[in-house]
């Protein structure tokens, strides 16, 4: 895989494009596998997607009893083997961003596997394809840089300061997350 | 004929066992390109596949797109004709419901005369259908009644366009310029949630530093990435463009050499926004003068922008004006006919553009010929092959053919693709003239609120289930593919009219075999006339993403960039308004001290007919809500989600409160996608554009009770 999963959340205009299109995806059992949330509709109508930004020493997995939760050579974090998955629920426990979900009919975990029949190929997840407003990419290492530059140049230009958060350590390579 | 297009390099996720069918999403003037998967052994639909060498869209899809494939083999499908019996619909061969119609046909109009049969047709379709509806009713029917549901969407935009340029065509320019843009003024859109693919150019051009202006009373998804929100009133535009002219033309950011060109009337124009100073505007809009001031200043620098509407500007009383005025600051900047500037209205239907050429207006013919213009008359009846004579004479608007039945003019409605009993306004008035028909057939694959009160419906097919063209927002003409064939016993609305009509004594104006003869024929009806496209062909469509009208001949390359030398007007010069401004039809009263605005969500399409059945869509908004801020909810004791009536001199309905403290606090906002007891449209206003007969949908005037 070449490519990077870049998120950038103030572009996200609620639209659930990403979650419609999720359930798309061949493997997904038309369940969808990210969020779209608002950050607080009272005070303003931001919303911003999430999905799993599948972390390089993934709590899912190490909790997983039932060792169900493999990883990818690439990196990606699949969701649990069906015929592994025993239902105990500690992956949607363990994961500090909350993000694996839990089918109570089928009694299995399910997730985000960022579309791996089409990431492998590098073609874009289905949620990064249709997102229409450019808040979810999938794009070249060089391209996010250059997005990355271009944000620390407006932040100084408008008086920010570029932060490094230590949360971002855990996210690998090819998963890209801009945030002020 | 190739059925998968894809440009060299581009990946899709091609499974095994599946084609892919290169087409255009079915609803919003977008046009969003997609594949559709479709099973090679059984032809079963798949999903949806994005397109993302779409030059336009580039693959991005809304959910509404997203989940478009499941409209077609969707269990509430209507599978075979439907014939109400005492009070029941009952399913029935074609050959029991055309022998009825063509009966009842035939007898009202024995009995009552030729225009007793109306009309009302719809732009979610194909170009081919919408040129046919309207030479069903002329030449098949016989009658002037005839009008369509772009009445209640782009026709204050088409009226505007008119005066102004002499042309309607929605967009000046292509949009994959405007990432190039400088700066977008943006009225009464909420494009985010109405366009959602769109937002992708603006979003690029903003990160090279374009500006963005958003007109609109509320805080919109796409007004809150806006470098100026002007929260204005609802009904207020024509004051706040008026404004922004008065300071464009007062801080000398005119084009003047432009303007002295191409332009006529400005100097009525200038006599005419004199008074609106940003205080006397702000008096009138409710937007701090400060931000008026903001406004024209970034808009008057910058040294390319697009002024940009929608039916938030055009749903009033006061459409034409507002879309005139707006246009006008465009012109008085020099901007039309350039690079990555001009004017452009946001389609709101599939095909809003090109359904409106061709001869569903009451009072116009294909090509955008008027129908009270003798030669266009001589013209089109050759073409069709009748008698000048027998040309039936111009109708009446949409909500007025309504009037006509309850007056007992009009006694038989054919409503195709179109769900008049959720998008009028007033709705209860057009329930009870359907209720008055003598006779009512709706064409619709699902059963809308509608069909419901339909004598018989006639199962049609979806988009995919057919081939043709369409023309999007920005005027390009592109090709609709058929991904399977017609499901259960349905059929295209193009068979339908060519059967009725041959059972009417009329089958030999009606010879087509497939959609790509009533093209060639259309082509032909088209030529020489406003929106000519007698140039374009199927194969150029595919050749070149598109071809842009007007293409008058094979070799002309088409459009993209419209008046680049002169506008559509006699004189080749554009028409400056010099209209002050009106309050709207109703203004807020003791009794009904608030004002009503009505509008979309992004999980919905026109009327819900389609959009309501899809689970994902439904389950996102499933329905309506009476949106508010926080300060008006606590002058009445309520707080979010607790159930309120909302009154107007029209009717009532109930509805869930829901808080934002995004949006003005003196309005209310209902989305209208629901039919029924939840249909926001049995309180809207039915006053009535003087030139474009567009209904004020976007004010009212409101009273709340908490109950």
């Amino acid at each position: 895989m070449n490519k990077i999963m870049y998120l950038e959340f103030e572009r996200c205009i609620g639209c659930r494009a990403c979650q419609a299109a999720c359930r798309e995806c061949g493997d997904h059992d038309a369940k969808e596998r990210n969020y779209v949330e608002h950050v607080d509709f009272m005070e303003s109508r931001q919303t911003f997607p999430m999905m799993c930004m599948q972390c390089k020493d993934p709590a899912c997995a190490r909790v997983c009893p039932a060792n169900a939760i493999q990883i990818t050579e690439e990196g990606v974090v699949l969701s649990a083997s069906e015929e592994k998955c025993i239902g105990c629920r500690n992956c949607t426990f363990g994961c500090p961003f909350g993000i694996p979900k839990f089918d109570f009919e089928a009694n299995k975990m399910y997730k985000c596997d960022m579309c791996y029949d089409r990431s492998k190929h590098d073609i874009a997840p289905m949620c990064a394809s249709v997102c229409p407003s450019d808040a979810i990419r999938f794009i070249d290492f060089d391209e996010m840089q250059s997005l990355r530059r271009r944000r620390t140049q407006l932040n100084l230009v408008e008086g920010k300061k570029p932060t490094e958060q230590d949360k971002w350590k855990y996210v690998p390579e090819f998963f890209g997350v801009y945030s002020d | 004929m190739t059925e998968f297009l894809a440009k060299p390099g581009v990946k899709n996720l091609h499974n095994k066992g599946e084609k892919l069918i290169t087409t255009h999403c079915s609803y919003c003037g977008m046009q969003c390109g997609m594949h559709i998967r479709v099973s090679e052994r059984t032809g079963e639909i798949k999903g949806v596949e994005p397109r993302y060498d779409w030059p336009v869209t580039l693959g991005k899809l809304c959910p509404k797109g997203v989940t478009a494939y499941q409209q077609i083999d969707h269990p509430d499908r209507i599978k075979r004709p439907l014939i109400k019996k005492k009070g029941k619909f009952v399913e029935s061969s074609w050959e029991e419901a055309l022998s009825l119609i063509e009966r009842k046909f035939t007898e009202i109009q024995g009995k009552h005369g030729k225009d007793a049969l109306s009309v009302f047709g719809g732009v979610s379709m194909t170009n081919e259908k919408c040129y046919l509806v309207g030479k069903y009713a002329r030449v098949a029917l016989g009658t002037r009644f005839i009008d369509y549901n772009g009445r209640f969407c782009m026709s204050s935009a088409a009226g505007g366009f008119m005066k102004t340029f002499g042309l309607d065509r929605g967009s000046t320019l292509p949009w994959t310029e405007l990432e190039h843009s400088d700066c977008f003024l943006m009225a009464g859109s909420n494009t985010a949630e109405c366009h959602p693919t769109s937002i992708q150019m603006f979003w690029k051009a903003r990160d090279k530093g374009a500006k963005m202006i958003v007109i609109d009373p509320r805080e919109t998804p796409t007004a809150r990435i806006a470098d100026v929100h002007l929260d204005l009133k609802p009904g207020t535009d024509s004051a706040l463009a008026n404004g922004l002219l008065h300071l464009i033309i007062k801080e000398g950011y005119v084009d003047q050499e432009y303007v002295d060109e191409r332009c006529n009337n400005f100097e009525e124009l200038k006599a005419s926004v004199e008074e609106f100073t940003p205080e006397h505007t702000a008096s009138i809009t409710g937007v701090a003068p400060e931000k008026i001031i903001k406004a024209a200043h970034i808009y008057g620098r910058s040294p390319r922008s697009v002024v940009m509407f929608a039916r938030g500007a055009e749903q009033q009383s006061k459409g034409v004006d507002n879309v005139t005025l707006y246009s006008s600051l465009a012109l008085l900047r020099g901007q039309i006919g350039k690079f990555a500037s001009g004017v452009a209205t946001f389609t709101g239907q599939g095909n809003g553009q090109g359904g409106r050429e061709h001869g569903q207006k009451s009072d116009l013919l294909p090509g955008y010929r008027k129908l009270t213009d003798p030669e266009a008359v001589k013209y089109i009846s050759k073409v069709w092959g009748i008698a000048p004579e027998e040309m039936p004479k111009p109708g009446v608007s949409a909500y007025e053919m309504f009037d006509e039945i309850h007056n007992g003019t009009i006694k038989a409605m054919h409503v195709i693709c179109s769900n008049p009993a959720v998008s009028s306004p007033n709705v209860e008035y057009i329930w009870e003239g359907f209720k008055k028909l003598d006779f009512l057939v709706v064409n619709d694959f699902f059963l809308s609120e509608t069909a419901e009160f339909a004598d018989v419906v006639l199962p049609t097919t979806t988009w995919a289930e057919d081939e043709g063209t369409t023309t999007n927002l920005e005027g390009r003409v592109i090709r609709i593919r058929k991904a399977i064939e017609p499901l259960h016993e349905s059929k295209t609305d193009w068979q339908i009219l060519s059967e009725i009509a041959a059972r009417l004594g009329r089958g030999k104006y009606f010879p087509y075999k497939n959609p790509r003869e009533i093209f060639e024929e259309f082509r032909i009806a088209t030529k020489g006339g406003k929106a000519d496209y007698s140039g374009i062909t199927y194969e150029r469509i595919d050749k070149e993403d598109g071809v842009f009208w007007p293409c008058p001949s094979e070799d002309h390359p088409g459009t993209p960039t419209m008046f680049k030398e002169s506008f559509g007007t006699p004189d080749g010069k554009a028409n400056l308004p010099a209209v002050g401004w009106e309050e709207p039809g109703e203004v807020p009263t003791k009794e009904f001290p608030l004002r009503l605005t009505t509008g979309r969500v992004v999980f919905h399409y026109l009327s819900g007919n389609q959009t309501r059945r899809i689970d994902f869509l439904k389950d996102q908004c499933p329905e309506p809500y009476a949106e508010m801020h926080p300060e008006l909810a606590s002058q009445y004791n309520m707080s979010d989600g607790e159930m309120i009536r909302l009154s107007t001199p029209r009717s009532t309905m109930e509805l869930e409160v829901k808080l934002t403290k995004a949006t003005r606090k003196d309005i209310v906002f209902v989305p209208y996608h629901w039919g029924k007891e939840l249909s926001v449209n049995k309180l809207t206003n039915p006053s009535l554009d003087p030139v474009s007969r567009m209904p004020e949908f976007k004010v009212c005037s409101v009273k709340i009770e908490k109950l």
